[in-house]
């Protein structure tokens, strides 16, 4: 691995949402940062940058990663999957659709964090106890809700995902 | 239910699940809250702020700042002061001294946190940079950092013209207190405290001022709760005109003053009645303190009558506010002189440091409270004092004052007392700002409901027993709460009390309680009934201070466009209640359309209807729902009558089905609302304004009332770590006819989960010196979904003789909650011979209670 200069730039190659992305960035720049002001993808929320909320969570190969925390060219080279990435244009993602009818969010500005991290966990463990979700999601903050809608959400989502065959627009 | 039936438009959405029609865009990440906005060109601002508490500001140099590289401009609190007005108080009353302040600290700073001094720079990482070269020559103050210290003689005023650190001192007394003090069996009194809270969205406070570089026009972009009232503070406190100009303007320019004085009659006729219990003791009691504000005043009004533009205001999606933006900050003021200043635009997006120390903070108060009962468990009359600790600024436009007159009425809750009599006080001290937080006054049911559990244990009587015995019911209706609002028949406490009590197995619980002790676990149960002005009888008010029932309010439009669309704009400024869904529910109802025929315009100050209250206080529901629901059927009334002639029928035969507009029993000659609009469009020849348009006043006069609810919280104490669980949470509310049952539920569930948070885990705390302890997630603990249980929500729905029935439910579950927990704390250790005073309940306060380990 080259080394980075501190207060310099640096070019970074990673793809959004199966879409290549190279760019100049400041080395000190978060992930978040770039994702929202570079690539244009607002869907990722910032609510505490330093890690807590869980609102700028994204997928990073996969695996739920928390944006605000990871240095832009820490992601060199990564498969990155947003909240705008779910969506398979107007039909919404089983996850999406599962939150929409279970009233889920309320001012929904935690929903991308959690929309990804539940992503992340189906993917993992399609069919987990109420307790796994409540401590799944427990990295992730909601202030309006109470929690009860959005664990109604996954539920209803391993429905969705168990009827359409597992799998099924399941992955993110 | 399925997506056809939401949607039949036969009517009868209200009272339906809906799904909400929100969730498209901000499920897919393409919502649209304040740090989405970049305009073009946008320069990006960081506030420097004070490490001290209580100090002198000596000298500031900004020399290295302005050369840092990216910095546009570094503006100090001398160029606000040149270029703004401060804060005016916003309600005087008797007893009430409110200090003016700029929106940076002029010579002074008064909290950790306080702004000193604005960068604008080419990005927000370049302004960050710039405020470390900025040198501040503080000369430290003694801190002011408790509700004692303020209290105490000699402590250090935060305002020289303040009488020390006392701002507000006022007795109300109703009935003869001291006789029924006198003649009751006991007296039974506690003195109760709660710690410091803060609302804490989770989308932090932000503003972007867009600059028309053509015109100077200001578009302000805002995480607000109410944008008429950012729109008038921010053109009021940024007028610069002189006062001879604006007069000048003014006299000189015929269609403004005529403007002006035409809606200047209206608004005295509409509010004459309200206008003549204004008490000039409030004002009178600044200007001894204070005739500073004279003249600001004089310059403010003039200013915004010589004005010909003011901003517009802006928001789309807003990620929470709890009250917290409903204030409005000093950020916003400065960052609006800013741009004007540089004709920049300018963007500012509070960080979660900046929110948790200066994004406003609530609740810190200590109540002392007597009851005088009678041994039968009748409680006659109560005295209270209670102290509020507002910390170093007064919240814009509601601040702890008002709450105070609030909690002054609302603390006799749903019992009948002979008499009561409190002392309200609010004090300075450096820390953050006390601003409205969801249920602002709602420390005075903890107080109350709190009491009523300590007069229970004292009597030997079940806290069920006490409340029951003492609740107002149908057979007294109609009367009065002691403090004066009417009670009518939405004052349903004792019902919601009774089904609680139906819902728990007490018997079974006393076995499970025996069993758990036997492993090291006390269980408990707590209950608490409040009832709440949402939006409150009409006098209620008025009986919260003289003249303000101007405040209940609310306009809506509706309009049939051309096309046939359906459009009802709001003053009402959503941040997660869901008015697009609720208020389509209403209008499509009224209207005979169906749901998605709907659209709502709301968050534009340039084309939404008039009104300072934006969203907070439970008014979306009731106030804002039953204007809309007026204007549709104004609508309709005139839709039907056009459909009428259009058909060669008597409107009376009219009925609209799924849009369809048609003579009942011949739905295939049917109309559609396009071809009525279209026709009503051509008859009047102007294509320009839609053929059917109504604003409706809707003043809640008449209809409305209370909002009740009981809470039943069961506890369940590991005496090993302290922890408190939550096995079972039941909430049955009543707020009328449920528009949304599963919104309703939300609004409840996340009340509730606020109130746990308050009790168990959250506590803004400072230190001796005044300083911010808690500044990060990891200090101010959010509960997760690992501490917030499932909540049962039940519903009773009564309804009152009023065409609008729709009462407000958004701060109810944050009233009850902390009362229902405390009291089922102090349930499970009552036999560790625990008494609970304070409202936080951390493990480490549990295991002190519970005897496990030493306070000391």
């Amino acid at each position: 691995m080259s080394t980075i200069p501190i207060d310099g730039a640096a070019t970074v190659t990673f793809t959004v949402n199966g879409a290549s992305v190279a760019t100049e960035v400041e080395t000190r720049r978060m992930l978040s940062d770039v994702i929202r002001e570079d690539v244009g993808l607002t869907g990722t929320h910032l609510g505490c940058e330093h890690g807590v909320c869980g609102a700028c969570t994204v997928l990073i190969d996969g695996q739920p990663a928390r944006s605000c925390l990871m240095l832009a060219v820490q992601a060199d080279g990564a498969d990155i999957t947003t909240i705008e990435g779910l969506a398979d244009g107007d039909r919404l993602h089983a996850v999406q659709q599962a939150m929409h009818d279970s009233h889920s969010f309320q001012c929904a500005f935690c929903a991308p964090g959690f929309l990804m991290s539940t992503v992340a966990l189906l993917a993992e463990n399609p069919n987990p106890t109420r307790d796994q979700i409540r401590a799944e999601l427990s990295g992730n903050l909601c202030r309006c809700t109470g929690y009860q809608s959005i664990i109604a959400g996954v539920e209803t989502a391993v429905e969705l995902l168990a009827r359409s065959g597992g799998g099924e627009r399941g992955g993110a | 239910m399925s997506a056809e039936n939401q949607t039949s438009g036969l009517g009868g959405l209200v009272g339906q699940s809906v799904a909400r029609v929100e969730d498209q865009r901000l499920l897919t990440g393409n919502g649209s809250y304040v740090a989405d906005i970049d305009p073009p060109g946008v320069l990006h601002a960081a506030f420097l702020r004070s490490p001290f508490a209580h100090a002198r500001i000596e000298a500031i140099d900004i020399g290295a700042a302005r050369r840092a590289r990216g910095v546009v401009a570094v503006f100090t609190g001398a160029d606000i002061e040149r270029t703004t007005h401060p804060f005016p108080p916003f309600l005087m009353m008797p007893g009430l001294y409110t200090p003016l302040y700029h929106a940076l600290s002029v010579d002074k700073v008064r909290m950790v946190g306080d702004p000193v001094a604005l960068v604008i720079a080419e990005s927000r990482h370049l302004a960050e940079d710039a405020l470390e070269l900025i040198e501040v020559d503080y000369e430290p103050l003694p801190p002011v950092a408790t509700i004692a210290q303020a209290l105490a003689h000699g402590s250090e005023p935060l305002w020289e013209k303040a009488d020390g650190n006392l701002l507000y001192d006022h007795t109300d007394t109703f009935g003869d207190v001291d006789a029924v003090f006198a003649s009751a069996d006991r007296v039974i009194t506690e003195r109760l405290s709660c710690q410091r809270q803060s609302n804490q969205p989770m989308e932090t406070r932000g503003s972007v001022i867009e600059v028309d570089p053509a015109t100077g026009h200001l578009t302000i972009h805002n995480a607000t709760q109410s944008t008429h009232m950012l729109r008038w503070i921010t053109a009021a406190l940024t007028g610069k005109q002189s006062a001879a100009t604006s007069l000048k303007d003014f006299l000189t320019n015929k269609q403004r003053r005529g403007a002006f004085v035409s809606a200047a009659r209206e608004f005295v006729s509409a509010n004459a009645e309200s206008l003549k219990k204004q008490d000039n003791a409030g004002p009178a009691a600044q200007l001894k303190k204070d005739r500073s504000f004279v003249g600001h005043a004089n310059r403010i009004g003039l200013g915004l009558l010589g004005k010909d533009d003011y901003p517009t205001v802006m928001a789309r999606d807003i990620g929470g506010g709890f009250g917290s933006k409903g204030s409005i900050a000093r950020e916003d003021v400065a960052l609006a002189a800013a741009a004007i200043e540089l004709g920049r635009s300018v963007k500012w997006i509070e960080d979660r440091v900046e929110n948790l120390t200066d994004g406003g903070q609530a609740r810190e108060e200590m109540i002392t409270v007597s009851i005088a009962v009678d041994n039968d468990g009748s409680m006659r009359a109560m005295r209270a004092d209670l102290v509020v600790d507002q910390g170093a600024y007064p919240g814009f436009p509601v601040g702890a004052p008002l709450t105070t007159r609030i909690m002054m009425v609302m603390f006799p809750g749903s019992y009948r007392f002979e008499a009561f009599e409190i002392r309200s006080r609010v004090v300075a001290t450096n820390k953050g700002k006390y601003i409205p937080y969801r249920g602002p006054w709602a420390n005075e049911t903890w107080a109350r409901e709190r009491m009523i559990d300590i007069v229970a244990r004292q009597l030997g009587m079940s806290p069920a027993e006490v409340r029951l015995r003492n609740m107002i019911d149908e057979a007294d209706m109609p009367t009065a709460m002691v403090t004066g609002p009417t009670i009518d028949e939405t004052m349903s406490t004792k019902r919601t009390l009774e089904r609680a009590l139906e819902l728990v197995d007490l018997d079974a619980f006393e076995e499970q309680r025996v069993e758990a002790a036997a492993v090291g676990h006390q269980l408990g149960i707590g209950i608490a009934s409040y009832h709440e002005a949402a939006p409150g009888p009409p006098d209620y008010w008025d009986s919260v201070n003289p003249g303000t029932s101007m405040m209940t309010f609310e306009d809506a439009r509706t309009t049939v466009e051309a096309d046939g669309s359906v459009l009802i704009y709001t003053q009402q400024m959503p941040h997660g209640q869901s008015h697009e869904t609720t208020y389509a529910q209403v209008a499509a109802d009224e209207l005979g359309v169906r749901l998605e025929d709907v659209e709502l315009v709301y968050g534009n100050t340039d084309r939404t209807p008039f009104g300072i209250a934006g969203t907070g206080g439970s008014r979306g529901g009731p106030l804002g729902g039953g204007a809309v629901k007026y204007s549709a059927r104004e609508v309709r009334r005139k839709v039907v009558e056009k459909a009428a002639k259009l058909l060669e029928a008597a409107a009376d035969d009219i009925e609209i089905v799924d849009g369809n507009i048609h003579v009942a029993g011949v739905p295939s000659r049917g109309l559609s609302y396009a071809e009525v609009a279209s026709a009503a469009a051509a008859e009047s020849g102007d294509p320009s304004s839609a053929p059917f348009d109504e604003t409706t006043t809707y003043r809640g006069h008449g209809d409305g009332g209370w909002s009740t609810a009981t809470h039943v919280c069961f506890v369940d104490i590991d005496l090993e770590t302290g922890l408190v669980k939550i096995p079972r949470y039941l909430v049955v509310e009543d707020c009328g006819p449920v528009i949304n049952p599963a919104i309703v539920d939300g609004q409840v569930r996340g009340g509730v989960a606020q109130g746990i948070g308050a009790v168990l885990y959250e506590n803004s705390a400072y230190d001796d010196a005044g300083n911010v302890q808690a500044t990060t997630y990891m200090d101010y603990l959010i509960p997760t979904a690992m501490e917030i249980p499932d909540i049962e929500v039940h519903h009773i729905e009564t309804l009152s003789a009023g065409e609008n029935d729709f009462r407000g439910v958004g701060e109810g579950g944050m009233i009850g909650a902390p009362a229902a927990i405390t009291n089922a704390v102090e349930d499970a250790l009552a036999p560790l011979g625990a008494r609970v005073t304070e409202q936080y309940l951390p493990p480490t306060r549990i295991l002190e209670l519970a005897g496990v380990i030493d306070p000391d």
